[in-house]
């Protein structure tokens, strides 16, 4: 609809004039040249255990992590956050996890809320498809679960994980996404913050102000 | 409240305007004290950072060389994957598709995050005229807003502003009761701003990288208005300068690392938001429409120098402008342009024209700062030295001339006389015979009057410090009477 | 070693006897220096103002009286200077002959303390000096030639003087040549924020290796009345009181 006759000027022109500064300018001998090898990371931890190392990196950026055996122990953890709210406040993906765990703890919670529920709620619980264990992020993958909204709307987001779906690092991560199938993939590194004022740190500006990590451990 | 702010023609007035102002000194002190000891200590995380800005440098250069076949790339994947990628070739042009677009959803009102390419190319002014209200939600951006100012820093808008006068302006115009908590602050700004991203059914956000190989977007924040603008609207444009493009999905992992830790010193921002086009399941959330407004405003011509490319390979990162003494001492507003500091003193003359900002290329001590910092190992100085020599060799592609012509008669004179020992002797002499009339006990103290007229650079100098006289012996002369 | 000096047109005239302790420094570090009378300046001014045809009647002028000198090595005490030395090659753009003088010239080029701890490999001249001395980064010394450590071994080996750190050693002085004569308001003001760490520091000297920061921080530190010295390294090097 927008290919109008000026949509294509404008295309046409901007790569006639690309194309002829780049033939104007000299040829590039800089020695910046590409490298062939993987990047040289340095060791970040002495730990190599990546459970750990996870732990570690939420805790430096301001997260409440919990380790658990199984569901059964992730569900007592989820009841202990969630504490006495009742079900209006309390909204939830469509992850199959998150459901077991939930009606393991006996909360009442939304699915599909609309858009005055999670505006109204409190607290939203979602899982995570990935982690990386060096950063402390969650890896939200938009075709694996409805989490977009749950996970970043509420004052709250509980988000539970396994062990298995941590990596070390960053680049691992990258090579494991496929953007086509997940539209949209959310990073997630501790609670909403700014420094806007005065280099203060203020939490919770736009985001959850408290994020809580639930880990369970795979057998 | 006055709505004309500086520019860049005016460098030299905003800046002593800003060096008079004890409030904006207190708040760039902060920075300086907190965000390079953060970055600091940030880079040390990173493994080898070098290394880091070696490939970060490298990945730039190749995009750039080839910079025609990425941006087909990246916009054919873009477009497979539901994106809908327009092309402006200025300002004007990116301003009207965006206004079109916002038209034909009927909206009176939008929500926007944080993007120095909407700063660049005025967007806010054009949605203004056209009847649609812009709202910032970037906490920084709000407050700017708000008080109907520019941003004055690339990663930190209102660095300019202490918390009491943002209190002020709250009080003033949201209705808050006076306050000096930073955390009532940014809650009342949640409040507020909830309300509008409920109501919102566009979003306009920046762009911090466009992956080639897929066609997606990424964007950086922390505060979580970049999400919420990117998913809770049903229509979403951003405003990506062609220069954003990078060849790999897998090239990401650099960029994370280096643009957190230059920026503000964090690992990781709490948020990235990788977007590839449009959802591809119609119950799934985010927005229905991905508009990608291309832009290139000036930036095509800066390809044409292997030096002047350099400026392309900027991430905005902010690094360079919390290193650099002179924006230390002046802050952002006095450079008169979107982009401040070493980066915006170099980038400004080469987007808008170096006839409308040809002091900001001189508005450095050339102390390197910024060079070393820089996460794309940017030669900062040398682009400085390159847009000099254009300056004063009259720059041929502007319409006015650039060249001083009592600098240039002065520099003529100085080469003609100091390139031969004869003359350059014969000068000295001249000096020493001259300096009887200034220096008292073997200095020169503050010169005034007439003789501050006549000979300005020493007036100025001598405002602050002293000037050293011409010895009674030169150090030839020395020389020679030891040889004897 | 048979070496050329450069002395710098802001040392043969404002502070000639950091010349002559140059001479007296590498002299009793075992060279044979020598001072052709014909040199005048490098042209920095020219260069970093932008008016590179007027640095270069310099560049040419400095590459054909050294290229007539035997010495092994051209040393200038200050960072600066060297550093435009370095940089000679681009006011030669496009002219391939030039540009190899130019090059050939710069390779052999050192500045003061680096040719003293990296070519001779001295750090101890036997000088002897008393009081407690700070250090200022000249900024191209620092940035352009990679000099950070050697004036430091250096001063940490002279007799009797105590060396401290000042925060932010590394930070502009102010000075930047013309910037200072264009923006003299922003020049003082990064000044005043480099005297507050000299003074903070506690000593009652501060060296560098080179007479235009040391002019622009002498400058202000007269104009205070402030008890602290400025002295130029070759001077702490060559004092033996």
């Amino acid at each position: 609809m927008m290919h109008s006759s000026s949509h294509s000027n404008a295309r046409s022109s901007i790569f006639a004039s690309i194309r002829e500064n780049l033939a104007k300018s000299e040829p590039f001998n800089e020695e910046h040249q590409e490298a062939k090898s993987e990047p040289r990371t340095g060791v970040l931890f002495v730990e190599t255990n990546t459970s750990e190392v996870f732990r570690e990196s939420l805790e430096m950026v301001g997260a409440k992590c919990t380790f658990v055996e199984n569901e059964i122990e992730a569900a007592d953890r989820l009841r202990s956050i969630v504490g006495d709210r009742s079900a209006t406040e309390i909204i939830v993906s469509d992850s199959e996890l998150v459901h077991r765990i939930v009606n393991a703890a006996g909360i009442n919670a939304i699915q599909d809320a609309s858009r005055d529920e999670l505006f109204s709620s409190a607290i939203g619980i979602t899982s995570a498809q990935w982690a990386i264990a060096e950063t402390g992020t969650l890896v939200l993958e938009s075709g694996a679960e409805r989490h977009r909204l749950a996970s970043l709307v509420p004052p709250v987001h509980v988000c539970i994980v396994t062990t298995s779906s941590i990596r070390q690092s960053m680049a691992e991560i990258l090579k494991l996404m496929d953007p086509d199938a997940n539209r949209a993939i959310t990073f997630v590194t501790g609670a909403s913050r700014t420094s806007d004022i005065e280099l203060t740190l203020a939490i919770g500006v736009h985001g959850p102000g408290e994020l809580y990590v639930v880990v369970i451990k795979d057998q | 409240m006055s709505t004309t702010h500086a520019t860049s023609e005016t460098f030299d007035r905003n800046a002593r305007a800003a060096l008079a102002d004890p409030v904006l000194h207190g708040a760039l002190r902060n920075l300086a004290d907190s965000f390079v000891v953060r970055r600091r200590n940030a880079i040390a995380s990173a493994g080898d950072w070098e290394d880091l800005r070696e490939r970060a440098r490298s990945i730039k250069d190749e995009t750039l060389l080839h910079l025609d076949e990425y941006l087909e790339r990246f916009t054919e994947n873009a477009e497979k994957a539901g994106s809908t990628i327009h092309w402006a070739r200025d300002g004007k042009e990116a301003c009207e598709i965006v206004l079109g677009l916002v038209r034909a959803q009927n909206a009176n009102m939008v929500v926007k995050a944080k993007s120095m390419a909407g700063e660049e190319i005025h967007l806010n002014e054009a949605l203004e005229a056209a009847g649609i209200e812009p709202v910032e939600t970037d906490l920084g951006e709000w407050i700017i807003q708000l008080a109907g100012e520019t941003p004055s820093h690339i990663v930190v808008p209102a660095i300019h502003k202490t918390k009491q006068q943002i209190a002020d302006l709250f009080v003033e115009k949201v209705g808050i009761e006076k306050t000096d908590n930073v955390d009532v602050l940014t809650q009342t700004a949640r409040r507020i701003l909830r309300q509008r991203f409920a109501e919102a059914q566009v979003g306009i956000s920046g762009v911090n990288f466009g992956v080639a190989e897929t066609g997606t977007i990424l964007i950086l924040e922390n505060e979580g208005n970049i999400r919420l603008t990117t998913s809770l609207t049903k229509t979403h444009i951003a405003v990506m300068g062609i220069e954003k493009v990078i060849p790999k999905f897998a090239d990401l992992d650099v960029f994370l690392k280096l643009l957190p830790r230059s920026g503000t010193g964090q690992r990781l921002t709490a948020y990235q938001s990788l977007i590839t086009g449009v959802k591809n399941n119609a119950d799934d959330i985010g927005p229905d429409e991905l508009h990608i407004v291309m832009l290139d405003n000036g930036r095509s011509r800066m390809l044409a120098h292997p030096l002047t490319r350099q400026s392309l390979a900027c991430i905005r990162c902010g690094a360079c402008l919390n290193a650099c003494p002179v924006y230390q001492q002046i802050g952002g507003h006095a450079y008169g342009s979107v982009y401040p500091g070493p980066i915006g003193a170099v980038i400004t003359p080469q987007l808008f024209g170096l006839s409308k900002a040809k002091q900001l290329p001189y508005a450095s001590s050339l102390c390197g700062a910024c060079r070393e910092v820089c996460p794309v190992k940017i030669d900062i100085p040398a682009l400085l030295l390159h847009l000099r020599s254009e300056i004063a060799e009259g720059s041929t592609r502007e319409s006015q001339p650039t060249r001083k012509l009592g600098e240039s008669i002065a520099f003529r004179m100085y080469s003609r006389i100091w390139s031969r020992s004869g003359t350059y002797a014969l000068s000295i002499r001249a000096a020493r015979l001259a300096q009887r009339f200034v220096a008292r006990n073997g200095k020169i103290g503050k010169v005034s009057g007439m003789l501050a007229l006549l000979v300005p650079p020493l007036g100025a100098w001598t405002e602050r410090r002293d000037a050293p006289v011409v010895a009674p012996k030169s150090f030839r002369e020395m020389w020679r009477e030891k040889k004897k | 070693m048979k070496v050329a000096l450069f002395v710098t047109c802001l040392v043969d005239q404002l502070c000639p006897n950091v010349g002559m302790a140059t001479v007296e420094v590498l002299e009793r570090a075992g060279c044979d220096v020598t001072f052709d009378e014909r040199q005048t300046c490098c042209g920095q001014p020219a260069f970093n103002t932008g008016y590179r045809k007027e640095a270069r009647k310099f560049a040419e002028r400095f590459i054909e009286i050294f290229e007539t000198s035997d010495a092994e090595a051209i040393v200038i005490p200050s960072g600066s200077c060297t550093s435009m030395v370095k940089h000679f090659h681009e006011v030669f753009e496009g002219d391939a002959e030039w540009r190899e003088r130019a090059d050939r010239i710069a390779a052999k080029t050192h500045e003061l303390s680096s040719f003293l701890v990296n070519v001779l490999d001295v750090d101890e001249v036997g000088a002897i000096s008393n009081g407690k001395a700070t250090w200022h980064d000249a900024c191209h010394g620092l940035r352009d030639l990679g000099v950070h450590d050697e004036p430091r071994r250096l001063l940490n080996k002279v007799d009797g003087l105590e060396f401290v750190e000042m925060e932010n050693a590394d930070v502009c002085c102010g000075f930047g040549g013309t910037f200072s004569v264009k923006f003299p308001e922003i020049s003082a003001g990064i000044l005043d924020n480099k005297i507050e760490m000299i003074e903070k520091s506690g000593a009652d000297t501060v060296v560098a290796c080179d007479a235009s920061c040391l002019m622009q921080i002498a400058g202000r530190l007269s104009r205070i009345s402030s008890r602290v010295q400025v002295k130029h390294i070759a001077e702490i090097l060559a004092s033996q009181e």
